[in-house]
């Protein structure tokens, strides 16, 4: 099982390098198309046009441009993705110093994800045919009508402004320290042993990550409440009834598993989606990550950083996709026997 | 018995999945109440401690990061405050923006403005324990320009030829054309003085991640695009700051930062929504304020298409209603200007009024044959979100032309894309712009706007050029500003400089908590102060 599924990965892998050639190719030429002038963008207002000229060319910008997409390639292979126009730094160090974070959104909000929807798909399944469903229904359509943002703002107000129960900006509280070490504070306090840094972390990682998470929950909701529909028209749910085994026991025991499978192919596209829902959650908790970043670099058109930060999207989502794909292999025996 | 029946070992079974089951449960309700109650009680700590250290502590919510901790490397207005925090500048303002001496004791220019001698303070320190001499003065203004380490200030300071080391408290810049207003930019944007042994030995890379410099404050934490904590510098050779500790967490929503102020995360913020202000102001506890600053929302605008013709120009600037704009975006608090400058700075005069007058707008159009039936077409870019309300301005603007007889197409541009479109010459006939000047001296508003050599201007005509030009080189302070007091009148009679209004600086503040006002709209960490 474990050699299939290490096949699986090296050939989604393989398979990841020409789709990686395409995507930058594409973000290469889209960015190159827009009217932004990376050289005059990255000299001072008070440059000459003679300047700017010279910096174009030390640029390669008076190249044809599958010679300047070359060029970028081969530094972007020696790991050299340019400097950033507003930071002046390499676009390289400062997406892997806010990578980390983002990630760290992006999973925590993904597991309140996956345990809302589960257990919103299921409440939905349950009260079928009932006085509840209308009402199941309505409430699942209204979270899937707010879009993260809304509800970034709404809890912010909600839980930080009225009640004052969470922090909402940053990444932990005023005083206490940042430990660096891999990049995941999370991990990284409880690597240094402070457990007050560890807690701070959580408080201040709760508010975005629901707000992420009711976004995207409502239709893992109701694609798994989907699938148990589906499921329940099997031969095999009846024969279960017809050996006694309870409601309750066929729902989880049985019919949840397999209908998981498409649940989890959703929740892997819902991912890509997510960590790009990153961008405006963590602009409004002031979440140092990825996101935060992106939207500085596209007010600034700042090119080179908004051409590494998008590849490194392409490459999350890829690495996602790849984990999906391995891990429905090994819940469906199917796919294994093939 | 060990075994028992199968009954009973089953039913024993039973029971002990049950006692597990409700082991679990409550072992679960247990630690997710225990969980709550922590995290409630760390909060309740968290506050109580934050409440006892409030006197030496104070946190800020501001709306953007620094771009860079070299502080010569780009000129961000914004960022101004925090880098006086850390650095200093040679010389220094007082609230009303006078120029007083700082890390510089004494100054001259030469009559010509060729040169300048200044003397530093033999007192100062860099945050390492390093002595600030005139080599970190010479290496900051010359030789990490000329070395080609790519600065902003290389082009502020491009007319340095030379800094001549007399000793380590005095020298002389040289300059290879008149710099008159050489003292104002040693107080101007990324004018911070570096220093030259740290830099050099620990590498511009270190530099950047450990920066110091020889401000009140030294930088304690940094995290890009979250936080900046700064401590005080207790060796601080200038009058210690109140508060030890600051921090300064980086809020870049407006709504966000509402909401810190107003939750209590943060001490103080900057740039909310002016009607938030109008809110806090009833709030008790809060203090809110709208500050007019050295900041002039104006149309820059072109000598050519079709603002070639003088009546267009002159109309359009005729037909705004300057006082109504003020109302609707500033709650009347911005005052409407009749030239480029500010209420106060040395280029402002009182004595000169452009009227509001759309009848004399239509008039003027009517001289050119245009009428609102037939009506001049023209183009206004603006930018959405740069400084408040700047796109619903351009909107109400494009309302007001339409009225006299002016057709505008309103485009957003991109603030960063400003000089580029410029540059290119590719701007409409008008732009809303707002124009930042800490200094207040005319040269940096109306002489940078209106020298046609310059990035910054629009404006690319001969006539007023030749008397901008000529400025640029009067070395003599008060021949310099009468001569732009002149010009600012006749760039706004001849058409040539459209001012609208002076902008302003919303500030609020828990009320305890009181800071230094600067008529440029620094907020100073080092002035804050709880009561």
């Amino acid at each position: 099982m474990i050699a299939t599924v290490v096949k699986l990965m090296a050939r989604r892998l393989l398979a990841a390098i020409p789709i990686l050639l395409v995507v930058s190719a594409l973000l290469f030429c889209v960015l190159r198309l827009l009217p932004v002038d990376p050289a005059a963008m990255s000299m001072p207002p008070t440059a000459t046009i003679a300047e700017i000229e010279v910096k174009r060319r030390e640029m390669g910008l008076d190249r044809p441009l599958p010679q300047q997409y070359l060029i970028w390639l081969n530094d972007a292979l020696h790991g050299d993705f340019g400097r950033s126009i507003v930071f002046r730094r390499e676009a390289r160090s400062l997406v892997a110093a806010t990578l980390p974070v983002t990630i760290q959104l992006a999973l925590a909000a993904m597991v309140l994800a996956a345990v809302l929807g589960v257990g919103g798909g299921l409440v939905m399944f349950h009260v079928r045919g009932t006085l509840f469903e209308p009402l199941a229904d309505f409430v699942s359509i209204l979270l899937l009508s707010i879009p993260e943002f809304l509800w970034g703002l709404i809890l912010l107000f909600v839980f930080g402004v009225a009640l004052h129960l969470l922090p909402f900006t940053g990444q932990v509280a005023p005083g206490l320290p940042l430990p660096h070490i891999t990049g995941f504070l999370l991990l990284d306090a409880l690597l240094v042993g402070r457990f007050d840094v560890f807690v701070s972390a959580c408080q201040h990682l709760i508010l975005p990550a629901v707000a992420l998470g009711l976004a995207f929950s409502p239709t893992i909701m109701r694609v798994l409440r989907s699938s148990l529909f589906d499921i329940y028209h099997e031969d095999y749910i009846e024969q279960a009834r017809l050996r006694g085994l309870s409601e309750g026991h066929i729902l989880l025991g049985h019919a949840l598993k397999n209908a998981s499978l498409p649940t989890l192919t959703l929740a892997g596209v819902q991912f890509g989606i997510l960590f790009s829902g990153t961008l405006l959650v963590e602009v409004i908790y002031s979440y140092p990550g990825m996101g935060n970043l992106m939207v500085d670099a596209v007010r600034n058109a700042d090119l080179p950083l908004i051409q590494t930060i998008g590849l490194t999207y392409c490459v999350v989502v890829l690495v996602i996709n790849t984990a999906v794909d391995s891990l429905y292999v090994l819940l469906n025996p199917k796919l294994r026997v093939r | 018995m060990l075994g028992g029946s199968a009954t009973d070992r089953a039913l024993s079974g039973v029971k002990v999945h049950i006692m597990v089951f409700k082991l679990r449960r409550r072992a679960f309700l247990q630690m997710a109440l225990g969980t709550a109650a922590g995290i409630g009680g760390s909060l309740r700590r968290a506050r109580a401690a934050a409440s006892d250290a409030a006197k030496d502590a104070a946190t800020i919510g501001w709306p953007n990061d620094v771009p860079s901790w070299d502080p010569n490397q780009r000129f961000t207005p914004d960022a101004q405050p925090i880098f006086k925090a850390v650095f200093d500048q040679p010389l220094d303002q007082d609230p009303q923006l006078k120029l007083i001496p700082h890390l510089i004791k004494s100054w001259n220019l030469a009559p010509d403005a060729m040169s300048l001698a200044v003397e530093l303070r033999d007192d100062v320190t860099f945050h390492n324990g390093d002595k600030m001499t005139t080599e970190d003065f010479r290496y900051t203004f010359l030789d990490r320009i000329k070395g080609g380490v790519k600065l902003d200030t290389a082009n502020s300071w491009k007319k340095v030829q030379d800094i001549v080391i007399e000793s380590p408290t005095k020298a002389t810049m040289n300059f290879s054309s008149p710099a008159p207003t050489a003292p104002q930019w040693l107080a101007f944007l990324g004018s911070f003085v570096v220093p030259k042994k740290y830099i050099e030995s620990q590498g511009l890379d270190n530099f950047l991640k450990n920066p110091i410099g020889t401000g009140p404050y030294k930088l304690a934490e940094y995290e890009l695009n979250s936080r900046i904590v700064l401590e005080r510098n207790d060796a601080y050779w200038g009058p210690k700051p109140k508060v030890a500790r600051v921090t300064i967490e980086i809020i870049k929503d407006p709504s966000a930062r509402v909401a810190a102020i107003q939750s209590g995360q943060v001490d103080c913020t900057l740039n909310v929504p002016v009607r938030e202000v109008e809110r806090f102001d009833k709030e008790p506890g809060f203090a809110a304020e709208l500050n007019p600053i050295t900041r002039v929302i104006l149309l820059q605008v072109r000598a050519d298409l079709a603002f070639a013709d003088q009546n267009v120009r002159l109309a359009a600037h005729h037909a705004i209603d300057k006082a109504a704009l003020s109302k609707a975006f500033y709650a009347g608090a911005a005052v409407p200007l009749s030239v480029p400058a500010t209420p106060g700075t040395p280029g402002y005069l009182n004595d000169f009024t452009f009227k509001y007058d759309p009848a004399l707008a239509k008039e003027l159009l009517a001289k050119s044959n245009f009428s609102p039936a037939n009506p001049v077409k023209i183009g206004l870019a603006a930018t959405n979100g740069q400084f408040p309300s700047d796109y619903d301005m351009a909107r109400a603007i494009v309302q007001m032309w339409k009225q006299v007889g002016i057709d505008a197409d309103l485009q957003v541009i991109e603030y960063a894309k400003y000089f580029e479109l410029n540059r290119a010459s590719k701007l409409p006939e008008a732009t809303l712009y707002s124009w930042d000047n800490g200094t207040g001296d005319p040269e940096i508003f109306t002489g940078y706007m209106l020298n046609p050599k310059m990035p910054f201007s629009a404006w690319k005509d001969e006539e007023v050029g030749q008397k901008v030009l000529k400025l640029f080189n009067v070395a003599d302070y008060d021949t310099r500003i009468a001569g732009y007091r002149e010009l600012n009148r006749f760039a706004v009679d001849y058409g040539a400089s459209v001012p609208l209004l002076q902008s302003v600086l919303t500030v609020v503040h828990k009320r305890n908590l009181t800071y230094t006002k600067y008529g440029n709209g620094w907020l100073l960490p080092q002035t804050l102060q709880w009561t």
